[in-house]
């Protein structure tokens, strides 16, 4: 844990595993084949240094900070263990193809050592060298690496390169690394040009990542550049076919502020306090740990659950704020029987408990007690809630019409249908998610005895297939519905657009997250001619629609009026023509998008974003067309944008537009502080 | 005040929503972690730039338990002495506990 330096200097990770000169290294410099780009550095990199740097360092000159510590750590490194192992790992890599650079082929390779060990892939060198590699890539990167395999993929290198250190092409193996380990997850052969260039990345299995996603791709020359401010160390891109301003003390490059200002940035003087200051912080960092001062948070509710019976004490709480409580309260693992008091009230109408692993079932009785007004109850992660509590409050929350539980492992089917029989047609909303007891019986309980069902959303039941969806499609007065990660190959795609053309034209939600094998048929089939409702369409994780299906879909559906959230997050197979089918179907009224993981779309369809005039909420990460033009054109379009996710997106830089209101959430320089190289 | 730029400067000002402002010492604001990344973030933001950050739904008397949280805390950071209670009254409890959630300390 402790080598993974979010942005400390002076230990990045790569470094740690450096070692001398390894055959494959020499073999390089031999040839003379060096890195395609420089690294993150003012423009104007000398050729010289490069052939300068003597054989012993493996590192890219280009940054001097990287020189400097790897011939330290060139002394200290055990080396012969990685030398014997990594040359074999490599030369299966670079089988016919020039490696970029000595590093960062090391590094990749190291990365994908710590790969295969989590993806348990077949290579048979993986158990002797596996030890070796556990000795050197720490276990800070095989957790990571486990992470980023368990993850969902953006998440995954959201990891990768939140941690990464100064190396940018670091931060792209380990990007490529685990793009690979997603993508060998789902085997995915590259539909178009497979034989394509050189510098495409070639994962160990030999699939080319879906990205073509290489480095040559990543600094684009000719294009727009980017590069770093010599004054406030910002990045910024120069636009092609414009000269950036140039300082007139050290000829480097500035970026806009600093030009347009002329004021000396905040930071030169900021740069030579930030090593004392950081160790400061290193050294309080060290002392918070040791002392024993609780938080401010816990302060405070240790003293409510103390003054729990003098609730009066409090004064008036208003609903919002008490809701707000209950998640600061279960954000710190405090519910607890005691706390859960001050929530409990006879005139409360709805409930929302965020995290009760921590109430016994006695507790969670006490809910129906002392709330028997409620109308509207949702547990998440209520795991302690057992049959009998579920039987009472069946008996005695008259007024229940809306239920929503979040990992109740131990109710059973009988039990659940007994809730079902009870509440009958007062049930209007109803909210499932992981469980492996709610059967075929229990679902059609609910659709027999429940015609009033409004919202039914139902995720993670191991037990979903396609008989379940039959009685939902006997659902008349259903208005959302969601249905989440059912087990792989369990739904098939007839079977739901069955449903969907049953309920589809009452429906203004649809969900039908990870249901991995559905086809085109869904949308052209069912959700076309049915959903003239539907305002909110998440498809995420359906990966195997196609580009044709989606234009099919949005082109002149003239029955449906506009959408106003549309998800697709990973429909990985989608091009350009069906974003641009969606915006132009609903572009004035689409207020939330996410397009995550389409990384196909290029910078054409990413400009027709700005037909969506009322967008609010955008998640654009891992489409890597995406850079600072498109970013100004979309502020300045959607007046009403607060949030944009751009995960991956290494073409914004610092210096691209924002305005008050509008967060950017993942981008690269945010948590990346490349000032301190 | 001190001659450095009020991004460097020793002191940092917060203010409160109905107008009230505490002036306090940088290192002290840092334990939260919401000030700390307002004040330290790379980019060009006013409050890193002039050193006086508004909470616009901080009331004054619950800040002014935060910052006599925070120099409790710096005073008794090393200390292997017997840490006296930090008392919190129960009126301000549940306000201060969103606040303290909000400040990240």
């Amino acid at each position: 844990m402790s080598r993974r330096n979010r942005g400390n200097a002076g230990t990045t990770y790569v470094n740690n595993v450096r070692g001398p000169t390894s055959a494959l290294t020499s073999f390089l410099n031999e040839r003379g084949i060096r890195r395609a780009n420089p690294a993150p550095a003012p423009v104007a990199t000398p050729p010289e240094n490069e052939d300068d740097s003597d054989d012993d360092d493996d590192e890219e000159p280009a940054s001097p900070q990287n020189q400097a510590a790897s011939s330290s750590s060139s002394s200290s490194t055990p080396a012969p263990v990685t030398s014997s192992s990594r040359p074999t790992r490599t030369a299966r890599l670079t089988r016919g193809r020039t490696l970029p650079s000595p590093s960062t082929s090391a590094s990749r390779s190291n990365e994908l050592d710590g790969v295969n060990d989590d993806s348990d892939s077949d290579d048979s060198d993986d158990d002797e060298s596996d030890s070796d590699n556990k000795n050197l890539v720490p276990i800070a990167v095989s957790a990571s690496m486990a992470r980023a395999v368990r993850a969902t993929r953006s998440r995954a290198v959201a990891v990768a390169s939140s941690s990464s250190s100064s190396n940018a092409s670091a931060s792209t193996a380990r990007a490529k690394a685990a793009t690979a380990a997603a993508s060998k997850k789902r085997p995915r052969k590259k539909d178009a040009s497979d034989d394509s260039d050189d510098e495409d990345f070639h994962d160990i299995t030999g699939h080319i990542t879906r990205s073509n996603f290489s480095h040559k791709g990543r600094m684009p020359q000719g294009s727009n550049k980017i590069v770093f401010c010599s004054r406030c160390r910002a990045r910024f891109t120069i636009k092609a076919g414009t000269t950036p301003a140039v300082d007139e003390d050290d000829g480097g490059l500035l970026c806009p502020t600093c030009a347009g200002t002329g004021s000396p940035g905040p930071s030169k003087s900021a740069l030579p306090k930030a090593k004392p200051v950081k160790r400061a912080r290193r050294k309080a960092q060290k002392a918070e740990i040791e002392c024993h001062i609780p938080t401010l948070q816990d302060l405070c509710i240790q003293k409510i659950a103390n003054s729990i019976e003098d609730v009066e004490a409090f004064g008036d709480i208003s609903d919002i704020s008490l809701d707000k409580i209950c998640k600061i309260i279960c954000r710190n693992r405090s519910l607890n029987a005691e706390t859960l008091q001050l929530f409990l009230d006879a005139r409360h109408s709805e409930l929302i408990l965020y995290d009760c692993t921590d109430i016994t079932a006695i507790g969670l009785q006490n809910i129906a007690q002392f709330c028997p007004n409620l109308r509207s109850l949702k547990l998440k992660l209520c795991g302690r809630i057992t049959n009998e509590v579920m039987d009472y409050y069946t008996e005695h929350l008259t007024k229940l019409a809306s239920l929503t539980l979040i990992g109740p492992i131990l109710i059973l089917e009988q039990t659940y249908i007994k809730l079902f029989e009870t509440v009958g047609e007062r049930f209007e909303k109803f909210e499932l998610k992981g469980s492996s007891r709610f059967s075929l019986k229990a679902i059609k309980a609910l659709c027999d005895n429940c015609p009033n069902i409004t919202h039914l959303r139902l995720g993670d039941c191991n037990l979903m297939d396609d008989e379940w969806l039959e009685p939902i499609a006997g659902l008349t007065k259903l208005k959302s519905l969601r249905i989440r990660n059912p087990e792989p190959d369990k739904l098939t795609t007839s079977a739901v657009v069955k449903l969907v053309q049953a309920v589809g034209s009452g429906l203004e939600e649809l969900e039908l997250k990870g249901c991995t094998g559905l086809t085109d048929e869904v949308l052209v089939d069912a959700i076309r001619p049915s959903c003239v409702r539907v305002e909110r369409l998440n498809l995420s994780g359906c990966e195997e629609l196609t580009t044709e299906g989606v234009e099919t879909l949005f082109k002149d559906w003239s029955i449906n009026s506009g959408l106003t959230y549309v998800n697709l997050e990973n429909c990985v197979m989608l091009k350009d023509e069906a974003l641009m089918a969606v915006t132009e179907h609903s572009g004035a009224t689409l207020e939330g998008l996410n397009m995550s993981g389409m990384d196909e779309i290029t910078k054409d369809a990413l400009q027709t974003l700005t037909r969506c005039i009322n967008l609010a909420e955008l998640d654009a990460s891992w489409c890597r067309a995406m850079d600072d033009d498109i970013m100004e054109q979309l502020v300045e379009a959607a007046p009403r944008l607060t949030k944009v996710t751009v995960w991956g997106d290494h073409r914004l830089t610092e210096c691209c537009s924002s305005r008050k209101g509008l967060r950017i959430v993942g981008r690269e320089g945010d948590y990346v502080d490349l000032r301190f190289l | 005040m001190s001659s450095l730029t009020p991004a460097e400067s020793e002191y940092v000002t917060l203010e409160s929503s109905d107008g009230f402002q505490f002036v306090i010492h940088r290192e002290v604001a840092m334990l939260s972690g919401t000030v700390k990344n307002m004040l330290s973030s790379p980019g060009h933001f006013t409050e890193s730039m002039e050193g006086v950050i508004q909470f616009r739904d901080i009331k004054a008397i619950i800040l002014e338990k935060v910052c006599k949280y925070w120099y409790y805390k710096a005073r008794h950071l090393n200390s292997v002495t017997e840490i006296p209670h930090f008392e919190i009254e129960p009126e301000y409890a549940l306000e201060t506990l969103m606040a303290a959630d909000f400040l990240d300390t």
